[in-house]
């Protein structure tokens, strides 16, 4: 339980499945190939993967035209990977390429997108109430049929991540 | 699932501002669409040395981006002749990457430098209410709008003002450079044959949506109509588009659907057409598969090789070139065109701006993550 899923519930959504980062045995997330420097997109990418790992195989399908959305709640975005190419453009140092490729959260959304074939909208937003509504709005009109929402904090200890799928209508 | 619903309730643009490299203002816009000179020159902004390529499309100096968001959504609602009060009843969604402070705040101070802050500050000044950031990329702006008018049709707010800029910064043009994301040769070339890659370009704009009933009782003339919109997911890559389009393909087929309008209905498409290999051939495959043997002939160009790729801003800089094609007559030119390309075969609009009325035009974007987006106006308001 988690209270994003609380949230979710309380906005009308029909929760499907819930997961967080980090659990009671977690210390660093799994290694994601092509994603370097920070934990933003391997916390992303592991309590997604842990979210949908969670969804009963009872569940009905997404449907075969809209799909499930991908929805990103980051106030912060990956702050660790963007001041360190702030400092490497300050100091004359080499920007790595792989950081070009991370350098928008939309990236790891499209890894997990490719990852769980989830072929409905992706959009990141800054705070949960409006991934709430974007999600709320997004099935509501049919245009996803499930969305995953992901939201990550930041605080002094590091990254704390959630994850609900979610459909229209209904009590969790 | 549900079936999409139609837009049931027109949703009307009855506001517009813009800046680009072009100069600030729809009239500089236009000036510099008709002309079809491209805007780049070499950046003076920052340092560039080292970089592999130095070149943008920039406005003179260095603008700050939330006086110049302030100014553009003002202008905005001032065109839609908002009063205080219907400001204070009206959402305002912002796209930007973030505010251009937070990579260089100290760790303590990087709350007060989050997005959302950004665009609560944006809205306070602006007396505009329920501030929303986005942040998704080169579709952040027009996902905002898509949203926007969802909201619009489900009779959740009566108008919404959707922002949305971005101004070329030292970072992320090293970001760019490092992926060797930029046209080594100076120039964007859509569609075309030796098409290098792309440039970026500053670009800011905000756009006042509004429902058929709210602009009537206000007496307000509406610009042209959002009548539909779409957007899905490629799920194949974090940063390479589908080969075959097809999230882009479904988003253009959405926003059809969704505006009951048929492929051969459409008279212009602003296309994302970035100027690189794959996402290019990719983007006229969803073409053929959105509009059938349409594709071919519908008049298309990508105003990103005049403007430049305005990152978060794109959805809304390109809305405001795709008005001026509805509304000014003239379809503007896909520069740096040199040869065909036989994964692009397009209609492109060549050898300068070509006359025509289009009843309807789609405007689309792509970005990371797969994410792919389309919107329909039409000129019929």
């Amino acid at each position: 339980m988690n209270g994003l899923r609380g949230r979710a519930a309380e906005a009308g959504l029909r929760v499907l499945a819930a997961a967080g980062w980090p659990g009671p045995a977690d210390a660093e997330p799994p290694r994601l190939a092509g994603f370097v420097h920070s934990n933003f997109n391997p916390i992303v990418a592991a309590v997604a993967g842990r979210c949908l790992a969670e969804l009963p195989e009872s569940a009905p399908p997404d449907g075969d035209d809209a799909g499930t959305a991908l929805v990103l709640v980051s106030d912060l975005g990956d702050v660790e990977s963007a001041a360190h190419v702030a400092r490497a453009v300050d100091t004359g140092a080499r920007v790595g390429p792989l950081f070009f490729f991370q350098s928008v959260p939309n990236a790891v959304l499209g890894h997990v997108a490719a990852r769980h074939a989830l072929t409905g909208p992706v959009a990141c937003v800054c705070d949960a109430a409006s991934g709430l509504d974007v999600a709320r709005g997004l099935l509501a009109d049919g245009d996803a049929g499930r969305v995953l929402l992901i939201e990550l904090d930041h605080d002094e200890t590091g990254e704390t991540a959630a994850a609900v799928l979610v459909a229209d209508g209904g009590a969790s | 699932m549900n079936v999409m619903t139609r837009a049931t309730a027109d949703v009307l643009i009855t506001g517009v501002a813009v800046l680009s490299a072009f100069g600030r203002g729809m009239g500089a816009l236009a000036a510099g669409l008709d002309a079809g000179a491209p805007a780049f020159a070499p950046v003076g902004r920052f340092d560039v040395t080292g970089r592999r390529v130095g070149v943008a499309a920039t406005l003179p100096g260095s603008p700050d981006l939330a006086t110049e968001l302030a100014a553009l959504v003002d202008e905005a609602c001032d065109e839609a002749k908002l009063s205080t009060a219907e400001r204070a009843a009206t959402p305002l969604f912002l796209a930007v990457h973030g505010d251009p402070r937070l990579a260089r705040s100290a760790p303590a101070d990087r709350p007060r430098h989050g997005g959302a802050a950004f665009v609560a500050a944006l809205a306070a000044g602006a007396g505009l209410g329920a501030p929303r950031a986005y942040t998704s990329a080169c579709v952040a702006a027009s996902t905002a709008i898509a949203d926007a008018a969802g909201i619009i049709t489900r009779g959740e707010a009566a108008r919404v003002v959707v922002a949305g800029g971005y101004l070329v910064d030292a970072d992320q043009f090293a970001l760019f450079d490092a992926g060797r994301a930029f046209a080594a040769d100076g120039a964007i070339r859509p569609f075309s044959a030796r098409r290098r890659g792309l440039l970026l370009g500053d670009g800011a704009g905000a756009v006042v949506l509004e429902s058929a009933a709210a602009a009537r009782d206000r007496t307000v003339a509406p610009l042209a109509t959002l009548a539909g919109w779409g957007r899905a997911g490629d799920a194949h890559h974090p940063c390479q588009p589908h080969p075959q389009g097809r999230g882009m393909a479904r988003a253009i087929t959405a926003a059809l659907r969704r505006g009951g309008v048929g492929p051969d209905e459409v008279g212009y498409v602003n296309a994302h057409g970035s100027g690189t290999a794959q996402s290019d051939a990719a983007e006229a495959e969803a073409l053929r598969t959105a509009l059938g043997g349409h594709a071919a002939a519908v008049p298309v160009s990508s105003t990103k090789a005049l403007h430049g790729q305005a990152l978060e801003a794109s959805g809304v800089l390109e809305l405001a070139v795709t008005l001026h094609a509805l509304r000014g007559g003239r379809l503007p030119v896909n520069a740096g065109y040199l040869a065909p390309d036989e994964q692009c075969p397009l209609n492109l609009v060549l050898d300068g701006a070509r006359p025509a009325t289009p009843a309807y035009a789609l405007t689309l974007n792509a970005a990371f993550g797969g994410a792919n987006t389309a919107l329909l106006l039409g000129a019929e308001a």
